[in-house]
């Protein structure tokens, strides 16, 4: 999984802008498909993989391709880019990093020096309005060559093995959700049976809102869904024991609340109970933070029981994501037991 | 009506973990709807069958509380809040977990007002082992429930939000005489961390019409919001909150209602809170949504209070609307 880990990771795709990443799930999918089996796209962008089962509960897998990037929205009279985000990030994590453009243009985020900062500047928050790209060009007209508003940037930062099991590369959130994904998919077309009519949903546009999620549910109308996701975690350094959520290397997260959602008891209890049987490792959150695609989906159509599994992931938007490549192993592991086990998850 | 009204506020049930009072709710409901299923999000639909206008009722079961994240060395307990938690309000009082744990909720910054991450629980453990016998990391705690009378109609307990809502249904599904009109009874989840449980079941009932029933904020006390609305004047019939504006047409009609059985209200605007209002009125492809109040002072407080007079009106208002609308 790690090569195709690697691929996804670094391939171009901000919210808006999935297409490289959708091409290289397409093309690892294939055309050489089980009669059962269908692939497919919406007109959000979404990208589908149906493993047709009539009249059995309908399970919808969910990770998305979309990666946290930039915007060029002006080009000052010098030939810097002006820029606003997409997706949410710390300012903090901008300073002096390298992006690249859609059209393979390189740049670099400007941040003044520590010798020209003066003592109030110092001790402030550096803004997104006080900064811009730098593409080296000559002038405004220079740039207007290379680059044009509206373009979209994303941190130039490759993937890269280090340490005990552990990984970095930009957009590890959530690539690595699509590359367990496309393992679970060459699972069932290598002939592994679902008890499911099981669809695997790659959504667009997470970082930015979870409208394309929507689509997808109200598309498939699933029973139950589950989304593959990476968690902000801070187990290292500066945060509090009960505030660190969770703890690289101790196993895929189970969460049971964050910010968007309070996912369903029978799911969630399903789902320890696949990792206890199996000896997977898992943690459950210890501090409530973030949101995902499970808000919109459990919210649509008739309601969807929804659950979670989540890589425990350091440094998260920003160029360098980090996540223990044993933490991705136990989240397949558990999904493979999903979508493999029982159709009948929650018991009345 | 005591004796259920007890049941309901006693039964405990956070945002996402409603099966308990769901339960309670349900037996209720099954006297007098013709069908009463749950949904896959956990809300439960009472229906009583007619070929008029499809007219949805909702209140929400859940209440506010907390998540267990944490459990320090100490033996304390960190938590996450569900819902709007009113640190000063909430500070030094008691709680019980979903096993009956019984601790109290404190505040790490003692001369401050707390942040809600910062509220920890002291179950009386003497370290982190001791604490994760009988607590782990996923139960959920409420403020400890309670119901009191006081002078004349007053109530005071917890939680009033909006377990007087379910009672204010449930006596209306007993109460509304023949009419043709097709009435849910909708029993909602997680209202309280946004307005969640309403939009599905919404969308499954498709309704005409969708009224939620649920507390309002009154004015009049020290620490109270600039609002027209007091305990004792009726029931409220809203005409906005932060999270809707009612659709304008069937407040007038709601308030005709009122006016031809004699029943006795006042207008609601609430200027901070939403309600399942806001879910139901833009869910699928639109319905006439409004909402009947019940005036309550100190919410999300353990001391909610609530005029008995005022519950009794909103009944009424509840059954008449539900055969005349």
């Amino acid at each position: 999984m790690k090569e195709l880990l690697k691929k996804l990771s670094e391939a171009f795709g901000p919210s808006g802008y999935e297409d490289g990443v959708r091409t290289i799930i397409k093309e690892y999918i294939g055309n050489d498909l089980p009669q059962s089996c269908e692939l497919m796209e919406d007109r959000a962008g979404n990208l589908y993989f149906h493993c047709k089962n009539e009249d059995k509960p309908r399970l919808m897998i969910n990770a998305h391709m979309d990666e946290v990037g930039f915007m060029v929205t002006g080009i000052t009279d010098t030939g810097y880019l002006k820029f606003g985000c997409v997706g949410g990030m710390n300012p903090i994590v901008l300073g002096a990093k390298r992006v690249v453009s859609e059209r393979g243009i390189k740049g670099v985020t400007v941040a003044k020096p520590i010798h020209l900062l003066t003592p109030e500047e110092k001790e402030k928050a550096p803004t997104v309005d006080g900064m811009c790209i730098d593409i080296g060009a000559a002038s405004k007209e220079d740039a207007e060559k290379y680059t044009d508003i509206g373009d979209y940037f994303v941190f130039d930062s490759g993937y890269v093995e280090y340490g005990d099991g552990f990984i970095k590369c930009k957009a590890l959130d959530d690539r690595h959700g699509c590359a367990i994904m496309c393992k679970l998919i060459d699972a069932i077309k290598a002939g592994a049976c679902t008890d499911f009519d099981l669809w695997f949903a790659f959504t667009c546009k997470e970082e930015i809102s979870y409208s394309s999620a929507r689509c997808a549910s109200e598309f498939i109308k699933p029973d139950y869904a589950l989304v593959i996701e990476s968690k902000a975690v801070q187990d290292t350094y500066g945060v509090e024991d009960e505030r660190k959520v969770a703890i690289l290397g101790d196993g895929a997260i189970i969460s049971f609340m964050d910010n968007s959602t309070v996912y369903d008891r029978g799911v969630v209890d399903h789902l320890i109970s696949i990792c206890n049987e199996n000896s997977i490792p898992y943690q459950l959150n210890k501090y409530i933070s973030g949101g995902n695609d499970s808000s919109a989906i459990q919210k649509s159509i008739y309601g969807v029981r929804v659950g979670l599994i989540s890589a425990p992931s350091r440094y998260i938007h920003s160029q360098a994501n980090v996540v223990k490549y044993s933490d991705v192993e136990a989240m397949y592991e558990i999904a493979q037991r999903l979508i493999t086990g029982p159709n009948s998850i929650v018991k009345e | 009506m005591t004796e259920l009204l007890k049941k309901l506020m006693l039964t405990s049930g956070v945002s996402g973990r409603e099966n308990k009072i769901r339960e309670v709710i349900r037996s209720e409901a099954e006297k007098y709807a013709d069908e009463v299923i749950t949904d896959p999000m956990g809300n439960l639909i009472a229906h009583k069958r007619g070929k008029g206008k499809r007219v949805m009722f909702a209140a929400h079961m859940d209440e506010i509380g907390y998540f267990v994240t944490f459990i320090d060395e100490k033996g304390l307990i960190r938590v996450g809040a569900v819902g709007g938690i009113n640190t000063l309000a909430a500070s030094y009082c008691d709680v019980i977990s979903e096993n009956g744990v019984y601790g109290i909720a404190l505040p790490t910054e003692a001369n401050e007002l707390p942040k809600v991450e910062s509220l920890y629980i002291d179950i009386g453990a003497k370290s982190r082992k001791q604490a994760e016998a009988r607590v782990k990391v996923g139960d959920y705690f409420v403020h400890v429930p309670r119901l009191k009378r006081l002078s004349g109609n007053k109530y005071v307990g917890r939680p009033f939000d909006d377990r007087i809502g379910c009672l204010v249904l449930l006596e209306a599904l007993k109460n509304v005489k023949d009419t043709d009109n097709d009435l849910y009874f909708v029993f909602t989840v997680q209202e309280e961390v946004g307005l969640r449980g309403a939009k599905p079941a919404a969308y499954r009932i498709e309704p005409d019409i969708a009224i939620a029933v649920d507390v309002t904020s009154v004015g009049g006390k020290p620490t109270s919001p600039k609002s027209k609305v007091k305990l004792g004047d009726g029931a409220a019939i809203k005409i906005k909150d932060s999270s809707v504006i009612c659709s304008y047409e069937l407040v007038c009609r709601m308030r005709e209602i009122a006016v031809d059985s004699k029943i006795k209200y006042q207008d609601e605007i609430l200027l901070k809170g939403g309600t399942d209002t806001a879910s139901m009125q833009t869910s699928k492809a639109g319905c006439l949504a409004g909402g009947i109040s019940i005036p309550t002072a100190y919410i999300h407080s353990v001391n909610e209070m609530i005029d008995m007079s005022d519950v009794k009106e909103a009944i009424k208002l509840a059954c008449a609307v539900a055969e005349r609308i």
